[in-house]
């Protein structure tokens, strides 16, 4: 009895022990700063010296805001058309990386994961630089080519484009280690059993590792679909919310108003409707994919 | 007994697991202490340094100092004279409102600030400069655009480089399309720049006649030349005239150009690329700019030939807007008492001039002039000189508005929109005056 008690102990340090860094961080970075933007979303905080109790009034400014809608239109759409490209090319590249037809396997693994490893405005600018209408890599080569350079910072379209072609290449690796961790975990038998039953690739892919992959494949449609509705950094680097407002997206809109402009009170109102928005657009995922295949 | 027995050996296992894992835990715990404890030991190493080898002066900088810049040179010089040394801080412009506030907040400033407007957003956190600096040693235009708050009337910064719009031009260009520059005493009309502008692309060899910076001041100019103003006078307050109807013709007029002879993408935003870059690689035929990159196109340019014009005139005349930055002193500064030091050395008329030779700027100081050595030079001055009287009063009335304390990038969204098209210039000018009326409480005019 002594002896087992004895263990319990041990296992409850050790749990506290893994676990508190972690907690730590999650008390100190978000939920400290949730309590402390949602009280400034009631105030008229400028960041530094004015801090008055101003109510509901910057909800209310919020709602009348036609910026604010047309930047949350904006990131829907952006998000609702770049979310296949999120799943489907880390899938692809897994499918292929786990392979045993594909050489050079482990030297793409790698190619294709050294862009997560970069920061996000790092990536932001080096695309800037890439598709700059007058200097960039890619209209030169165009050019070369025969073509017309491209005006990519002029229209909307090719833009948003750039913006998505970088979100894409800087993330398939991520998603890729994600996939292949799922398709390691198949188990081989069913593999082997299907194929002694005449099921060809095809057929194997799509009624056996697909279904299988459903917690997995949920798992990265959640993750793209929050780094898809918060993207800043990226947009920042490439195109800073132009031409015009045309790419501006809720997180910029939210920091020009907050350390832009210094309305720290109407940011914070506006970053927590955000949230509301981006929780019960995650709550939906989990409950029309069955809590990500569990259940 | 059996069962017994193959429990207490599962406990055991379970136990010496247990405590491997507590052991395994302990000395990753351990390593961690040792690492932070060799990165404070060489923190504190560092700082030992710094007080052995005399005291450091750490300057806040809006901008990467180009090659052989005047302000650096300048501290080098005062560096190697005092035996201190100097510690760049490098903040853009566009981070400076984020981050002066929060290096307030935690008493982090650095001694010397050089800065276009921090000093008059923030003056409580200002020395007076003219509590350890005589202002009757400044030109007072210079003193009081560039370092009088609006709000506090105090001096917060001293004029360190005294600034004004000006318009460089491709030479090369000019004569492969057998243009004449103008002089200050015929200036070309709006019309005639831009008649010459689509001369330059076509026959000139360049991409683009006509490019700005992506500076709001930079529009503006077109704003005075049409007659317009953001705000007027009315009695102790103002009221909005940002869309009158000649603001709004300046703006159809500066919306054609960014659609026929200038890079759009600037104007529209969508892209990071500096106009100047433009400018340098011969893409440019004429450069709305200012004084401040005099200096860095002199020691960078060397590919082709260029100089600088008198700026165009519109239907209500011309139009220059003066400005620049000065050196300020935070007053909880650690060492608040080495920036006044540096200040008071920096405005000795000897240091200045050696200062202004380099800059090849305005200047600030009464009875300092640069005197250029190049023919060139001296010329590319003159005209510099025959732009101060085009400031508009007009301009003066806005600055003395400060009605960037209430909206300022929103401005630059409005016309990004307009250049872009997503809004007629009507619109963009008309929903920026709404937003400033109600928000400064000024009435609007139109």
């Amino acid at each position: 009895m002594k002896g087992s008690h004895t263990y319990r102990h041990v296992h409850e340090w050790a749990f506290w022990g893994f676990v508190a860094p972690s907690l730590v961080l999650f008390f100190l970075f978000f939920l400290i700063p949730l309590v402390l933007s949602v009280g400034f979303s009631f105030t008229d905080y400028d960041g530094w010296k004015r801090l008055n109790f101003v109510g509901l009034a910057n909800y209310a400014e919020m709602f009348q805001d036609k910026n604010f809608y047309y930047a949350l239109g904006r990131t829907f759409r952006y998000t609702l058309v770049n979310l296949p490209f999120k799943v489907f090319i880390p899938l692809l590249f897994a499918m292929l990386a786990t392979s045993s037809y594909v050489k050079g396997k482990g030297l793409a693994r790698t190619l294709i994961y050294i862009p997560v490893l970069l920061s996000a405005l790092v990536v932001g600018i080096t695309i800037n630089w890439m598709f700059s209408a007058e200097y960039g890599l890619v209209n030169f080569l165009i050019q070369k080519m025969g073509g017309k350079p491209l005006q990519w910072a002029l229209n909307s379209n090719l833009a948003t484009f750039v913006i998505s072609f970088a979100s894409n290449w800087s993330s398939a690796g991520f998603y890729m280690i994600i996939f292949m961790g799922g398709i390691t975990n198949i188990n081989r038998d069913l593999l082997e059993a299907a194929s002694i039953d005449g099921a060809n690739s095809r057929q194997t892919f799509f009624h056996i590792t697909l279904p299988l992959l459903a917690p997995t494949t949920f798992l990265v449609v959640l993750l793209s679909t929050i780094n898809l509705l918060k993207e800043y950094a990226l947009v920042q680097g490439v195109t800073q919310g132009g031409p015009g407002l045309r790419t501006t997206f809720i997180i910029q809109f939210i920091i020009d108003k907050g350390f832009k402009q210094m309305q720290y009170g109407y940011a914070s109102a506006v970053s927590f409707i955000a949230m509301i928005i981006f929780g019960i657009i995650a709550f939906v995922q989990f409950k029309v994919s069955n809590e990500g295949g569990e259940n | 007994m059996e069962k017994s027995h193959g429990l207490m050996r599962t406990m055991k296992d379970e136990l010496s697991l247990g405590g491997a894992i507590m052991r395994r835990f302990l000395s990753v715990f351990l390593v961690l202490i040792m690492a932070s404890t060799f990165v404070f030991a060489n923190g504190s190493a560092e700082s030992k340094e710094t007080s052995q080898s005399g005291r450091t002066l750490s300057v806040l900088l809006s901008e990467e100092p180009a090659q052989g810049d005047a302000l650096v040179n300048a501290l080098n010089r005062w560096a190697q004279e005092t035996g201190n040394t100097i510690k760049q801080l490098v903040i853009p412009y566009e981070d400076q409102l984020t981050k002066f506030p929060l290096m307030a907040k935690n008493k982090d400033l650095p001694d010397l600030v050089a800065t276009t407007r921090l000093g008059q957003l923030y003056p409580d956190e200002f020395e007076d400069i003219t509590t350890f600096l005589d202002k009757s040693m400044f030109e007072q235009q210079a003193l009081t655009l560039i370092g009088q708050s609006y709000t506090s009337k105090k001096y917060t910064t001293a004029p360190q480089q005294f600034t004004i719009t000006c318009v460089y031009y491709n030479k090369d260009a000019f004569d492969k399309a057998g243009l004449k520059v103008p002089t200050a005493d015929d200036p070309w009309t709006l019309d005639e720049l831009y008649k010459n502008a689509k001369l330059l692309m076509d026959k000139g060899g360049v991409k683009y006649g006509i490019a700005m910076d992506g500076s709001r001041a930079r529009y503006d100019n077109m704003m005075y030349m049409y007659g317009g103003s953001l705000v007027v006078a009315d009695g102790n307050s103002f009221k909005v005239t940002v869309n009158s109807p000649e603001n709004i013709k300046a703006l159809q007029m500066f919306v054609g150009w960014n659609n026929t002879v200038m890079p759009k993408a600037i104007w529209a935003g969508g892209t990071a690329d500096n106009p100047a870059d433009y400018f340098k690689n011969g893409d440019v035929g004429m450069y709305f700019s200012g004084t401040w990159n005099y200096n860095t196109f002199v020691n960078e340019i060397k590919g082709m030939r260029w100089g600088v014009m008198p700026s165009p005139v519109g239907p209500k005349g011309g139009s220059a807007i003066l400005g620049g930055s000065g050196l300020g002193v935070p007053v909880h500064a650690k060492n608040n008492d080495l920036g006044k030091a540096f200040m008071k050395w920096f405005y000795a008329k000897d240091n200045f001039q050696k200062y202004l030779n380099d800059d090849k700027g305005l200047s600030s100081l009464v009875g300092v002039t640069y005197h250029p050595q190049d023919e060139q030079v001296i010329a590319d001055y003159q005209v510099f000189q025959t732009e101060v009287p085009k400031v508009p009063s007009a301009f003066i009335v806005d600055e003395s508005s400060n009605w960037r304390q209430y909206y300022d990038n929103e401005y630059r969204d409005a016309l990004k929109q307009a250049v872009n098209g997503d809004i007629t210039p009507q619109q963009a000018l008309t929903g920026f005056a709404t937003m400033l009326s109600k928000k400064s409480g000024w009435s609007l005019v139109y």
